[in-house]
C-alpha cells in the first residue's frame, strides 16, 4: 500500500466524516432535548436529497440552491412534528415510543417517495461531477469537498447559534435542565419544538449535501441511519461535538479500511464500535464533561 | 382589607394535587409579609414541596386562590408568576451544569428586556454573592454543592422578585455550607426580597426565619414567631426532633 494512496484514504475520510457530523447533528438535537429517538432523520435526509434532485430535473438549477426552499421547509416540518406528533407522546414511555413514531414517519416518507419517483436509482448529473483537485498529492473529488465545507459551515453556523444567540441559550438550557429552564421564564414546549425544526433543517442541508455525490433511491435511508445513530452514541447521546468528534474518527477509520477489506466490510467499523462502547463505556467516549458542552 | 396591603404573597384555602391522586394540599393557607422569612416545616409527605409549585405556577391549584400584592393570580402559569415577582428556586442542583456562571445569572434575565435594568442587577448579585463575580467564566458544574446554590440564588434574584421560593436550600450540603447558605438566605430579606423557605433542617431553618409555619397533612398546622415555634417544647419533640440539647449543635433527627 503507497504512502499516497493511504493519504488519500485518510482526506477522504476526513471529509466523508465531516459529512457524517452533519448527519448525525441533528440527530443529537432531537435526543438531547427530547430524549426523542428520530428514526426518520436519515429518510428526511433521503427526501432532501430527492428534492434537490427533482429541483434540478425540472428547472435545471444547482441542486445547492434547492437548500433556499428545503431548509425553511424542512424548519417548518420539524416544528409541526413535534408539536403534532412528539409533544403528544407520554413523558414516561417518550423515548420507546419516539422510535416507533419516527419508524412511522420514515416508512410513509419512503413509500410517498416510491409512489411519486419509482423506485429506480437516480442521480444528480453535474457538469463538474468527475472534477478532481490535488491535494498534497491526493486525487480529491471536488463534489466531495463541497459537501464537506458545506458541513463545517453549517456545524460552525449551529456552533454560533446554540452559543451566542438568544434562542440558544434557551435551547441549551432546555437541555440541560427542563424544570429550572420554565423556571426563568423559558417557554420549553415552544424551544423543543424549534429545536425540533433545526434538527430537521440540518437534515436538509445534509441529505443535499449527499445529493451531489451518491445515487438514491426511496430506501436508501436503512443504509444511513445504522451508522448515524452509532455516532451519537459512541459520541455520547446529547452531545454534539462528541457527536463531531465521533464522525470524524469513525469517518477516517471506515475510508483507511476499506483499503484492505473493501467498502462493504468497511461499513461494519460503526456497528464493532457502537458493541465496543456498550461494552464498555456506555455513556460514549465524549459523553461525560463534554455532553451538553453547546 | 388590611392583610391584602400588608402581605406580598397569599395562599388562601390551596387544595392541590398530583393527576388523580389524591390531595397534597387540603386547605392550606400561607401568608408571606414583605421583607421576611416564611419557613415551611413539617414531615416528609406533608406537601411542603407542593406549596412551593402552587406558588410558582407549576401546579395549578384545584381550589383557592393565589394572592400577590393583593392582586388575584391563581392559575397563572411559571412565565407569569415570574413576572408577578415570584421566582422559585429548586430542589436539589438545578444550575445548568455545562454552562458558564455567568450565562447561568444571565438567563435569570431571560424574561427581562431592559439592558440596564441587567446591568444593574449583575452588579446586585454579585456584591450579594461575591462568587458569582469571582466565578464569572467558569462552568457552573464545576463549583461545590454550596457554590452552586449561591449560583442559583444570584438566578433567581436577576428578575427583581418581590419572594424567593427555596426547595431544600440545605438538601446534600454539610453543616458549615449549610450555615453558610442561611446567612446568605438572611442577606437576601436584608436586600429586601422576601423568603418563602422549605427546609427539611427545620431547626436550622427556624433560627433564620421570621415566621414559620408547621405542615401535617396538607394544611398548616401550627403558625407564629419562627422563635416561639422553636421554643415550644410539645412542638420541639413533635417536629423538631427534640429539645436542643444546648446552644448551637441543635441539629434535626432525621
Amino acid at each position: 500500500m503507497s504512502a499516497s494512496l493511504l493519504l488519500q484514504a485518510v482526506i477522504l475520510g476526513v471529509l466523508l466524516g465531516g459529512l457524517y457530523a452533519l448527519l448525525a447533528a441533528g440527530l443529537t438535537l432531537y435526543f438531547g432535548i427530547m430524549r426523542v429517538v428520530m428514526i426518520a432523520h436519515a429518510a428526511f435526509l433521503v427526501l432532501a436529497a430527492y428534492l434537490a434532485w427533482w429541483i434540478n430535473r425540472e428547472m435545471g438549477i444547482d441542486p445547492l440552491l434547492s437548500l433556499v426552499v428545503t431548509v425553511p421547509l424542512f424548519f417548518v416540518i420539524g416544528v409541526l412534528i413535534q408539536r403534532l406528533l412528539v409533544s403528544r407522546l407520554k413523558p414516561l414511555t417518550l423515548t420507546m415510543m419516539s422510535v416507533l413514531l419516527t419508524f412511522a414517519v420514515a416508512l410513509v416518507i419512503e413509500g410517498g417517495l416510491g409512489f411519486l419517483f419509482t423506485g429506480t436509482q437516480r442521480r444528480i448529473p453535474l457538469s463538474y461531477a468527475s472534477d478532481s483537485l490535488n491535494l498534497f498529492g491526493a486525487q480529491v473529488p471536488v463534489v466531495k469537498l463541497i459537501a464537506f465545507g458545506l458541513a463545517a459551515l453549517s456545524l460552525a453556523l449551529l456552533f454560533l447559534l446554540l452559543k451566542y444567540t438568544r434562542f440558544g441559550q434557551a435551547l441549551r438550557a432546555t437541555i440541560q435542565h427542563p424544570e429550572a429552564a420554565r423556571l426563568v421564564g423559558i417557554n420549553t414546549d415552544r424551544v423543543a419544538g424549534y429545536g425540533f425544526g433545526l434538527g430537521l433543517a440540518t437534515a436538509a442541508i445534509g441529505g443535499t449535501a449527499l445529493s451531489l455525490d451518491a445515487t438514491i433511491y426511496p430506501s436508501l435511508h436503512w443504509h444511513w441511519i445504522g451508522p448515524l445513530m452509532a455516532i451519537i452514541v459512541v459520541g455520547g447521546l446529547g452531545s454534539i461535538p462528541g457527536a463531531a468528534i465521533a464522525a470524524l474518527v469513525l469517518g477516517v477509520a471506515q475510508s483507511l479500511l476499506q483499503l484492505p477489506m473493501g467498502p462493504t466490510w468497511a461499513q461494519t467499523v460503526f456497528y464493532i464500535a457502537l458493541f465496543l462502547t456498550l461494552m464498555f463505556r456506555p455513556q460514549g467516549f465524549f459523553g461525560g464533561r463534554l455532553a451538553k458542552r453547546f | 382589607m388590611e392583610s391584602e396591603s400588608k402581605n406580598l404573597l397569599e395562599l388562601h384555602d390551596i387544595e392541590a394535587g398530583y393527576g388523580r391522586a389524591a390531595l397534597v394540599l387540603r386547605g392550606l393557607s400561607v401568608v408571606v409579609p414583605p421583607s421576611s422569612v416564611v419557613c415551611l416545616v413539617g414531615p416528609n409527605g406533608a406537601g411542603k414541596s407542593t406549596v412551593l409549585k402552587v406558588a410558582s405556577g407549576m401546579l395549578v391549584p384545584r381550589s383557592g386562590s393565589i394572592r400577590i400584592d393583593g392582586r388575584d393570580v391563581t392559575g397563572d402559569g411559571p412565565q407569569r408568576m415570574l413576572q408577578n415577582g415570584l421566582a422559585h428556586v429548586l430542589q436539589g442542583h438545578s444550575v445548568f451544569r455545562e454552562m458558564t456562571v455567568g450565562e447561568n445569572v444571565m438567563l435569570g434575565a431571560f424574561t427581562v428586556s431592559d439592558e440596564k435594568v441587567v446591568r444593574e442587577r449583575v452588579e446586585f448579585v454579585q456584591n450579594l454573592f461575591p462568587i458569582v463575580g469571582e466565578r464569572w467564566k467558569q462552568l457552573a458544574g464545576l463549583l461545590s454543592g454550596g457554590q452552586q446554590k449561591q449560583v442559583e440564588f444570584a438566578r433567581s434574584l436577576m428578575v427583581s422578585p418581590k419572594v424567593v421560593l427555596l426547595d431544600e436550600p440545605s438538601m446534600g450540603l454539610d453543616p458549615k455550607t449549610t450555615a453558610k447558605v442561611f446567612e446568605q438566605v438572611a442577606r437576601m430579606r436584608d436586600a429586601g426580597t422576601a423568603v418563602l423557605l422549605v427546609e427539611q433542617n427545620a431547626r436550622r431553618a427556624l433560627e433564620t426565619a421570621d415566621i414559620g409555619c408547621v405542615l401535617d397533612l396538607g394544611r398548616v398546622h401550627i403558625s407564629g414567631p419562627a422563635a416561639e415555634l422553636l421554643a415550644d417544647p410539645t412542638l420541639a419533640d413533635l417536629y423538631l426532633g427534640g429539645q436542643p440539647s444546648s446552644g448551637t449543635d441543635a441539629s434535626t433527627r432525621s
